[in-house]
């Protein structure tokens, strides 16, 4: 039970992390498929770091994995410039953007991946071994029967995860800027009478989506797949999107959503192990979050309401 | 006027073509080999340049044949790709549904022992009814339950690949190459092994139906009621349901032909190019159809040309690959960089043709009203056909 809740949390706080990113691109009015790339891009970059450091730092010193976070938003960030450039100033079809985003992104990294391991390290293949991040156990509370679980083996990630979480609530709800971005999804016409560039609004919240997808991206390589490799793929940025939009483009509704596939999978995995039935039926398993996502979506899709402005070019002179 | 028109469509594509072409040439040489080989390599491993030797028994012909092997499938899910499109709808799910229609026709039929003559039509249908069966499943979850269909089409792209995965393992696993059992050679849509003047050849017949489907999807479109009321709706489907077309039938129509169409990629894929499924992958065709179909412009035809492009790319890399010494992925690379600048196309037609209004644009309401007034020249001219951002309200 513990255990459910425990890798329930580690596959759910990173997949938050991206869905916010989606929804402050989204709510800008950027439709962004392109979540898995950026994710997949920002996770290259981190685990590029460090390995290309690992000689520098200490055995044990935790300041390449704080550093490698870093790297990885600022990657994820400078990666999705591409979509936000082909979105908002050459105006493309957004779906398209992000679907070629992502296509690049799987091609690239694999292709620089080989280079660097093969002209670096002399040893050709196409994973960055970064290892799995060291967990934390709060004690006391860790003791307390169930909630407890919430607070035992944490990655030290998930409270940054939260503390970003919150920060970009904040930003979005109760700052200008905040308010400025989700005009611009809703009607942007307004926001440009005010004064303010809907260009540079979109571009920054693509570039914030961007960011925060990488983060997320460097959390599943410390933690499920302790690597970079093409694994990293493994299609988290498109339940990111199911998420926020089953979220209704609102943060804590998305978190909810979030919380609903990872306890989902890590019960649907721990079930299947715990009646050892053959690691055939962990597929059946496997299918069980997005099989639920799609009963969730179909029952609750009738109230969605999108940003208005979603996925439309913003035309200043359109009536 | 309507081959100045012709040529006008096609120089955007072109340009993504030559960009992606450069940032190719641009990365080999990053990487100190020699682009002009690893260009030639391509195109001798697809088979439009004879290679320098060849195994026993098979020439350039052999390649060419293997080339137009993969083309069968990858025309068909382009199809599918645009037919959505045309209709306002974002078909990113023909990886699933292909992935649908080849297991339920490996299992209905593949396995089944008919004789070709049975088995050839009765796989065309099951795959194309199968597949249509998965789109329209899409169709209906948007108009009936308002679910995005970029999301559940995403959601069932997994489903089926976990499920089917778990079919494959449990019933019908081949223990050694770890795929499912080969299906017979007399159900696969492939001729294999045909020895015509000492060369073996593989014969995809199924290609000559994906052409006559793209002219018969041109038709639709372009002749037919129910086209002009699907392409209405994907336009503006304010105007359509104001003009009374029933957005929600024709939303259904759309998906389920584009199901339809990933359907026959999907058997053309996996009881032809293939003859088994490797559980627990999708395939990456219905991304790269994506890439295929918008730099053919969404047009049957364009589809045909692009198709042979994006194929060959593929085809070609392996080969490449070894005389080069350049990684096969850069041919993804390239797809990709396509599919990136044919997403441009606004913008590289506004440069194209730019010049003229930009400076009417900067005469009357400054630089930045310019891309606005050339937009608005743009749609008058191609009677509205490149409108589809400005009726998407």
């Amino acid at each position: 039970m513990s255990l459910v809740v425990i890798d329930g949390l580690s596959f759910a706080l990173p997949l938050f992390i991206i869905a916010v990113g989606g929804i402050y691109s989204e709510r800008s009015g950027v439709t962004n498929l392109a979540l898995e790339g950026l994710l997949g891009f920002g996770a290259f970059t981190g685990g590029l770091f460090v390995v290309l450091t690992s000689g520098i730092f200490p055995q044990g010193s935790q300041t390449p994995i704080c550093l490698s976070f870093l790297f990885a938003a600022i990657g994820g960030g400078a990666y999705s410039l591409i979509h936000a450039t082909l979105c908002v100033k050459f105006r493309a079809n957004q779906v398209m953007s992000g679907i070629a985003v992502n296509i690049l992104a799987v091609a690239l990294t694999g292709f620089f991946t080989y280079q660097v391991n093969a002209g670096v390290f002399g040893s050709p293949s196409d994973k960055f071994m970064i290892g799995v991040s060291p967990r934390v156990t709060a004690p006391g509370i860790s003791d307390i029967p169930v909630l407890g679980a919430f607070f035992t083996n944490v990655y030290p990630f998930e409270i940054m995860i939260l503390a970003i979480a919150a920060f970009c609530w904040y930003v979005l709800y109760r700052t200008r800027y905040g308010i400025r971005l989700r005009a611009c999804g809703d009607n942007p016409q307004a926001v440009d009478a005010a004064g303010i560039s809907v260009a540079k609004a979109r571009f920054g919240a693509v570039a914030i989506s961007g960011a925060l997808s990488g983060v997320g991206g460097m959390c599943f390589a410390y933690s499920i797949t302790a690597n970079f490799s093409p694994a990293i793929y493994l299609g988290a940025g498109y339940l990111a999107i199911a998420a926020l939009i089953f979220g209704n483009w609102k943060m804590i509704p998305a978190l909810g959503a979030c919380l609903i596939f990872g306890f989902a999978r890590s019960a649907a995995y721990q079930v299947a192990k715990s009646l050892e039935i053959s690691s055939n039926v962990s597929d059946l398993a496997m299918s069980l979050p997005y099989v639920l996502t799609l009963l969730l979506l179909a029952f609750f899709s009738k109230g969605n309401r999108a940003p208005r402005a979603l996925g439309e070019i913003y035309d200043k002179g359109k009536r | 006027m309507k081959g100045r028109a012709v040529l006008k469509s096609l120089s955007v594509p072109a340009i993504a073509i030559l960009l992606s072409l450069a940032a190719f040439a641009a990365i080999v040489l990053l990487t100190g080999k020699n682009p002009a080989v690893a260009f030639i390599g391509i195109l001798e491993g697809s088979g439009w340049l004879p290679r320098s030797g060849y195994p026993l028994g098979s020439g350039q012909l052999t390649d060419v044949f293997r080339t137009l092997d993969a083309l069968t499938p990858m025309m068909f899910a382009s199809l599918a790709v645009a037919v959505a499109f045309r209709g306002g709808l974002f078909n990113i799910g023909v990886s699933g549904q292909m992935l649908f229609a080849g297991f339920v026709s490996t299992v209905t039929i593949g396995y089944s022992g008919l004789p070709s003559s049975a088995a050839f039509p009765l796989v065309i249908f099951v795959g194309a009814s199968s597949g249509a069966l998965a789109g329209g499943l899409i169709g209906l979850l948007k108009c009936r339950f308002n679910v995005n269909e970029v999301v559940s089409s995403i959601m069932l792209n997994f489903i089926f690949q976990y499920v089917i995965s778990f079919f494959i393992n449990t019933s019908y696993i081949d223990p050694v190459s770890r795929h499912s059992a080969a299906v017979g050679k007399d159900v696969c849509l492939t001729l294999t092994d045909v020895f015509i003047g000492g060369y073996i050849f593989r014969i995809p017949w199924a290609l000559a139906i994906a052409l006559a489907c793209a002219v018969l999807t041109l038709v639709f479109f372009t002749k037919s009621v129910r086209g002009f009321e699907m392409a209405a709706v994907g336009k503006n489907t304010r105007a359509a349901r104001y003009a009374g077309m029933s957005v929600e039938r024709n939303i259904l129509v759309t998906m389920f032909l584009s199901g339809a169409f990933a359907g026959l990629a999907g058997v053309t894929y996996y009881l032809g190019y293939y003859d088994s499924i490797m559980p627990g992958t999708l395939s990456p065709m219905g991304f790269d159809a994506i890439a295929t179909a918008s730099l053919g412009n969404m047009h049957p035809i364009g589809i045909i040309a692009a198709g042979v492009l994006v194929t060959s790319l593929g085809q070609g890399s392996t080969y490449m690959s070894n005389i080069a010494g350049v990684r096969p992925e850069i041919a993804s690379l390239v797809i990709g960089l396509i599919l990136l600048f044919s997403a441009c196309s606004y913008y590289i037609k506004y440069r194209l043709e730019g010049g003229a209004a930009l400076r009417v644009g900067k005469k009357a309401r400054g630089g930045k009203m310019a891309m606005n007034t050339a937009a608005a020249e743009n749609e008058a001219l191609e009677d509205g056909r490149s409108g589809k951002e400005a009726g998407k309200t």
